[in-house]
């Protein structure tokens, strides 16, 4: 048996091959990317719409990286001082690129960087800083079980279910936490059902008390309530409607709709954070993602609504229940992000001192 | 003596403390000073403030965290004690010759992943779950119990999660204990039970408390169980913390809710070290 001793020459190669590393891994970075984005059936339309043509394109290799929602991925970026280990943040929300704005951890993104910046809704500007990019729009919708329920006409039969619907319904509504922008919208939407909206919440907070009964599960994240939808054993949420979409493509039986009283719509962001190692490729797949082709496979596939009003010719099931035009934009209410920002550890404590009453 | 061999027991302790010193204190006062940062709109300012801990102290929201991550520690250490004391007896004393088998098997817990045999419970105890379908299809009841999420749930999911390691501590205690004390006091006309509760019993103290302690500590800061088995009405501190961190972004109040939990732990730490100091010097 033959005995191999550990020499010094070996120490000393493994400790410079180990202290060379940091600088050797950004030099195979040139022609690599790191994505950012949500898991389950978005990264899969995501890889077949948008990252593989672009790997194509471009020759290079994108690594997806589908942890996280969007505060959770902004929790990385400000923990690491903007150097997450992610190029592109593809799915933010108005509310981190504002932060990120504050606290300079994004990138600046100009038309110098990102040509197509020049196509995108006017509205987008309006609604983030340019400190990111609005690659899709999708809104709040009443997501229900159509062999179990009526369609919902209003978003009072969600928050007053009991009048709507009678005792059935009760223990098959979802509520979702706050952390999750669309129990945010939801909230909102139940204040201004009783004349109250983003400046009096306490409207919202008097029927989560009284909806809190009827109640059959609360969930952090959409798409964990996918599977008992599926298997009835919850009938009516509030949903974003491009999920909704996806499962009413996957024939669950459930339907969405917007309410007569109107709905709100959630701005898609992406951004570059400032420690990005990439950054160059990283506006170079932002720009890629508005290129016409790519914003149609990849809206059609996901359901949500485009970047860019100058594509025409949407599938008419498509363009029904889509942001297509300018009227249809403008129909649908954006609140001030950063008022909501400023406000949602307030209204996360308040709609836990009712849920916990 | 030489002094690489003076230097040897300095350098053995020097890897372990530089381990915890990295992983430990360092995160541990990085922790502390972010607990009295003062935020707004979540950013961090730079002042300093105890209006973190002044907050989590009078809201009754996180006072009732706080509670339960209590609550919960204490009563899942006493169930694993419950538990896993007559277990580990049986195990220490068996002659059989299944004894290392038997051993294996009521550790083998501790293979499957915590999460998994959380979602065991979830698919026991939930709305639709094997007990309500077991109790509606014999008519016992017409509506479904909600077990779920409760905190007597996650109690149960931690024991069942932890009983393992009470097992491990309380059979090491008991190996340790010399046969013939019980020998003796049964010689001397104690029966059987009298036998264990004044010599058995007295002696494994220390593991008994051992797999308490150790229960309670993870207990009170588990994060997956309360998770899933719990809900916005039975958050504990683990939970809370990351609400903080990952949702809301408030990391001082997050960091100050760590800190109370990491003091809490310590304190019963040393409370428990207290006790023991005091039980070895009478």
């Amino acid at each position: 048996m033959t005995r191999k001793a550990i020499s010094r020459r070996g120490i000393l190669r493994a400790t410079t091959g180990a202290l060379a590393a940091p600088y050797v891994i950004p030099a195979l970075a040139a022609d690599t990317l790191v994505v950012n984005g949500y898991g389950a059936e978005f990264q899969e339309f995501m890889m077949r719409t948008t990252i593989e043509p672009f790997e194509k394109k471009f020759g290079v290799k994108v690594t997806y990286d589908n942890t996280g929602m969007a505060s959770q991925n902004y929790a990385k970026i400000r923990a690491s001082r903007g150097a997450p280990g992610f190029d592109v943040a593809a799915e933010l929300t108005p509310a981190e690129v504002i932060l990120g704005q504050k606290e300079k951890l994004l990138e600046e993104i100009t038309e110098a960087q990102v040509p197509n910046l020049k196509y995108v809704w006017a509205k987008s500007r309006t609604i983030i800083p340019p400190y990111g990019v609005v690659h899709g729009y999708q809104y709040l919708s009443l997501l229900w079980n159509k062999n179990r329920l009526e369609r919902p006409e209003s978003w009072a039969n969600y928050w007053q279910p009991g009048a709507a619907y009678g005792d059935k319904i009760k223990g098959h509504l979802v509520a979702f936490e706050p952390a999750n922008l669309l129990a945010v919208y939801a909230l909102i939407m139940a204040a201004k059902l009783k004349g109250g909206g983003v400046e009096n919440m306490q409207p919202a907070w008097d029927l989560l008390a009284a909806q809190k009964p009827w109640i059959g599960m609360s969930l952090l994240a959409s798409d964990a309530a996918a599977p008992y939808f599926e298997n009835d054993q919850v009938w009516l949420a509030p949903f974003w409607s491009a999920r909704a979409g996806y499962y009413v493509g996957r024939n669950y039986p459930v339907a969405f709709t917007i309410p007569k009283e109107g709905t709100i719509g959630l701005a898609n962001c992406a951004c570059v954070p400032i420690g990005a190692a990439n950054k160059k490729l990283a506006f170079e797949f932002i720009n890629f993602r508005l290129e016409p082709d790519i914003q149609r496979a990849f809206h059609q596939a996901y359901r949500t609504s485009p970047g860019r009003p100058d594509l025409g010719d949407w599938p008419p099931e498509y363009a029904a229940t889509q942001i297509t035009t300018e009227a249809k934009l403008a129909s649908v209410e954006f609140p001030d992000s950063a008022f909501i920002g400023s406000k949602r550890s307030e209204w996360t404590r308040k709609w836990q001192e009712v849920m916990s009453g | 003596m030489t002094a690489g061999r003076r230097l040897t027991p300095y350098l053995l302790i020097a890897i372990p403390a530089t381990f915890l010193l990295a992983f430990f204190v360092i995160p541990s006062v990085v922790l502390l000073s972010m607990s009295v940062v003062e935020t707004e709109d979540t950013i961090p300012t730079g002042n300093l403030t105890l209006d973190n801990y002044g907050l989590l102290l009078s809201t009754r929201l996180y006072l009732n965290a706080i509670k339960r991550s209590f609550i919960v520690g204490v009563a899942s250490g006493a169930i694993v004690v419950l538990l896993a004391y007559p277990l580990a007896y049986f195990l220490v004393r068996t002659t059989s010759r299944w004894k290392n088998l038997l051993i294996a098997l009521s550790l083998a817990p501790l293979l499957a992943s915590v999460i998994v045999r959380t979602y065991g419970w979830w698919v026991v105890l939930n709305r639709e779950g094997a007990i309500n379908v077991a109790l509606r299809s014999l008519g016992i009841i017409d509506q479904p119990l909600v077990m779920l999420p409760s905190t007597l749930a996650i109690i149960i999911g931690l024991a069942h999660a932890l009983l393992p390691y009470g097992v491990l501590t309380i059979m090491a205690s008991l190996n340790g204990l010399n046969p013939s004390l019980e020998r003796a006091a049964m010689s001397l006309g104690a029966g059987r039970l009298r036998t264990f509760l004044a010599v058995t019993l007295p002696l494994s103290a220390p593991g008994i408390a051992g797999g308490f302690l150790l229960t309670f500590a993870i207990a009170m800061s588990a994060y997956a169980t309360p998770a899933i088995l719990g809900g916005p009405a039975t958050e504990v501190m683990a939970t809370m913390i990351r609400r903080f961190m990952l949702e809301l972004l408030e990391w001082s109040l997050g960091s100050a809710m760590g800190a109370i939990l990491l003091a809490s732990c310590m304190a019963l730490l040393l409370l428990t070290s207290a006790l023991g100091n005091r039980r070895s010097a009478s």
